[in-house]
Formats: structure tokens, C-alpha cells, sequence
């Protein structure tokens, strides 16, 4: 399944999206977080330690959450801001991490946290604004390392045909 | 020198591994005849006077957990509130993380470049280090085995004013663990370290395993 999170107020960007995907018959579902409560990530490591899998703070994230476990893709689209996609679009991946365990062990020469759950979800990158884009690039690659998955991309707003292209 | 410190953590300065990391740093920074204010970003209370002391300081220096590869939401959120300089402050940055690799950070580290820029702020560098989750679980001298190597880059700040130093540069330790060494912490990761975590989970009450699946 294709997750998409809007964290945008721009829905002409999903309605685009979900035109394409339709043409092409891909499931996907679409999450608009802007009417949604999703705060950020505070560190308190409750969902390693306290109380694993499940974040402490108790908003419109877990839906996400739920949803991001059984995705194959995580789309997300995001404002920019200082070169980089803005918080909003941030928060979505640091409040992800009730998808990892404490445990820890070598991926590669690196060292990862070992994964919660069995499936693999792939990310994207879909921004509205401007951003420095190979570095934008560079920071999806890494998310994926913490995956366990593959870089799916970054896409401008106007490369929608692109990014759908790629859409699984 | 004088030096605005932000710590751009977003867990409660009590628990904060960052603003221990800076207490050692700002023994240093005294000791090399600076002083400095700290602020947290933790607390929304002090947004409105950290925008007031960053748009005035000379010397600014933000510490910064990593955060998926980057700086935390909260202090994106603060940052994406605060006016650009006109190259008239210098701006450092201390990144620290879990993962005890150098390359783990070096994706964050590549940020706070872009980041300076928007900012308008001159760059003098980020004093790159992991191996720092264990810092709130521990106290006293087993803390201070952690934090205290901070107090020396302290001292090399305050009378550098950057951290283009070699000492600072080599501060990171390894990049990546030559493969002899992985097998060494891959066996502990197997052994010690679960028992150590599931310790600490059992002091925070926790009644599952910690590779529950609650979904």
C-alpha cells in the first residue's frame, strides 16, 4: 500500500496525486495531517523503555503509526523552511520511532536499532517551497538506513508525474 | 567571549543528555575566561527571550541531539520563528547522538551548514560526537566518564572561538568500527546491553518486552 501524508495545507497537491495514482489503478490512501494534531517528538524514550511500540504522547499520530507499519511506501509532503522540509513535515519522521526497538545491531559497518516489525516501508519525498535539494536527497537515503528500506526520491510540487511514477 | 548557548533539545532539561554535555563544555568555556547564558528550547516559555538573545549575540552555539538524521522537529519549529542575522554573529554547533559512529552524525553535521546560511550567521563549526545515550541513566563519576570530556573542548572554544582545532576534529573518535571491533559490540549488543536495557525498563515500571508489537 502507498501512504501519502500531507502536511501541507495544499490539497491540490493530494488531489493531483490521487487523480494519477487512480488513472494508473494503485492503492494508496491519503492522510491530511493539517487537520490533524500531531506534536513533536520530545526524546522521552517511553517507546523503547516504558512502554515499547507505543509513544507517550497521546495525539493524531498513532492513526499515522498504524498506518506506516503496514505501508510498502511513506509519501510525505512538506513545506519548507531554512533549505530544509519545515517541522511539520519533520515530525512525521521523528515521531516514527515507536517502529524501531532499543535493541541495537550492526547493519553494514553500521549500527542500527533492530525493526519492530517485520515489513519494509520505502520513503518519498514531496515538497512545496524551496529546498537545498541534494541535500534533501542525501537526508531521505538515511532515513531509509533506519528503515531497513530504500530512498524513494524527493520531488518538487510541480514533478508530481515523476514522483507518482514511482509510486508502488 | 561571551557565548549564547541554546540547547536545542527537545526532552526536559532534567533528563537532557545535551545540557549535561553542555554543563562539562561550560566548565571549560569559564575556565578559558568565557562566560556564557543558557537557554532551552525545551520549554516554549523561554521562545520569545532566546529570539531576543539570538538576534543580539555575537557568539551563538546551539546543541543539538540528533533527531532521524537531523535536527529535531522543536527546534526546527523555534529556528523557522527566529529573524537571519546579517552575517554579523558567528554561529558553532555541539551534535551529539546515540549511534557511536562519526558517520551516524555526519548527515546532521552537513545540515547545520545550510542551516548557518539561512540563518546569516558566520560558520565555526560543529563539534561532532555519539556514544551519549547512556548519559541520563547514569550519575555521578560514570556520568562525568561521559560528559567529562566536553569540559576540554570547553577550553579549546573559549579561546578559539571555533572548533577548527585537530583536537576538535578527532573528538568524534571513529568513523565506523573496523569489522573485528563490530563483531566485539555486535556479541555485547546481544548480551550485556539487552540485560542493561531491560534493567532500566524494569526501573521505569515497564511490563512488556521490549520488542512488543502493539499493532
Amino acid at each position: 500500500m502507498i501512504l501519502i501524508v500531507n502536511t501541507t495545507e495544499d490539497r491540490g497537491i493530494t488531489g493531483t496525486l490521487a487523480a494519477l495514482l487512480d488513472s494508473q489503478n494503485k492503492e494508496y490512501e491519503v492522510i491530511e495531517a493539517s487537520s490533524l494534531e500531531i506534536k513533536p517528538c520530545i526524546g522521552c524514550n517511553f517507546c523503547w523503555l516504558k512502554t515499547p511500540g507505543v509513544c507517550s504522547i497521546k495525539d493524531d499520530y498513532e492513526q499515522i503509526l498504524k498506518k506506516i507499519i503496514k505501508a510498502d511506501q511513506l509519501w510525505v509532503i512538506s513545506d519548507t523552511a531554512l533549505g530544509f522540509i519545515d517541522h511539520k513535515g519533520k515530525n512525521i519522521f521523528d515521531r516514527i520511532l515507536p517502529i524501531a526497538t532499543m535493541y541495537l545491531r550492526f547493519v553494514g559497518d553500521q549500527m542500527r536499532h533492530v525493526p519492530r516489525y517485520d515489513g519494509q516501508t520505502d520513503v518519498g519525498i514531496i515538497y512545496k517551497g524551496t529546498l537545498e535539494r541534494e541535500y534533501a536527497q542525501r537526508w531521505t537515503e538515511r532515513c531509509a538506513l533506519n528503515f531497513d528500506s530504500k530512498s524513494l526520491g524527493v520531488y518538487g510540487e510541480d514533478e508530481l508525474k515523476e514522483a507518482a511514477a514511482c509510486m508502488s | 567571549m561571551h557565548v549564547l548557548i541554546i540547547n536545542g533539545s527537545p526532552r526536559i532539561k532534567a533528563h537532557s543528555n545535551t545540557d549535561k554535555i553542555i554543563d562539562k563544555f561550560g566548565e571549560g568555556l569559564k575556565e578559558a575566561g568565557s562566560t556564557y547564558v543558557q537557554y532551552e528550547v525545551s520549554d516554549r516559555k523561554q521562545w520569545d527571550a532566546i529570539r531576543d538573545a539570538f538576534a543580539k549575540a555575537e557568539n551563538i552555539l546551539i546543541a543539538i541531539p540528533l533527531y532521524v538524521e537531523n535536527i529535531p522537529g522543536l527546534l526546527l519549529e523555534f529556528l523557522e520563528t527566529v529573524p537571519a542575522r546579517k552575517g554579523d554573529a558567528n554561529i558553532a554547533f555541539i551534535l551529539q547522538g546515540g549511534f557511536a559512529e562519526g558517520i551516524q552524525l555526519r548527515c546532521g553535521e552537513e545540515y547545520l551548514k545550510i542551516l548557518t546560511k539561512q540563518l546569516g550567521c558566520n560558520y565555526k563549526g560543529t563539534l561532532v560526537k555519539g556514544d551519549n545515550f547512556s548519559i541520563r541513566f547514569f550519575e555521578g563519576k560514570q556520568r562525568d566518564k561521559v560528559t567529562g570530556p566536553y569540559k576540554n573542548m570547553g577550553v579549546i572554544f573559549g579561546k578559539n572561538g571555533d572548533f577548527n582545532a585537530e583536537e576538535c576534529r578527532k573528538f568524534t573518535g571513529p568513523e565506523i568500527f573496523p569489522a573485528p571491533t563490530r563483531l566485539l559490540i555486535g556479541t555485547i549488543f546481544k548480551t550485556v546491553a539487552k540485560k542493561g536495557f531491560a534493567q532500566i525498563a524494569k526501573g521505569w515500571d515497564c511490563t512488556t518486552p521490549l520488542d512488543f508489537r502493539p499493532y
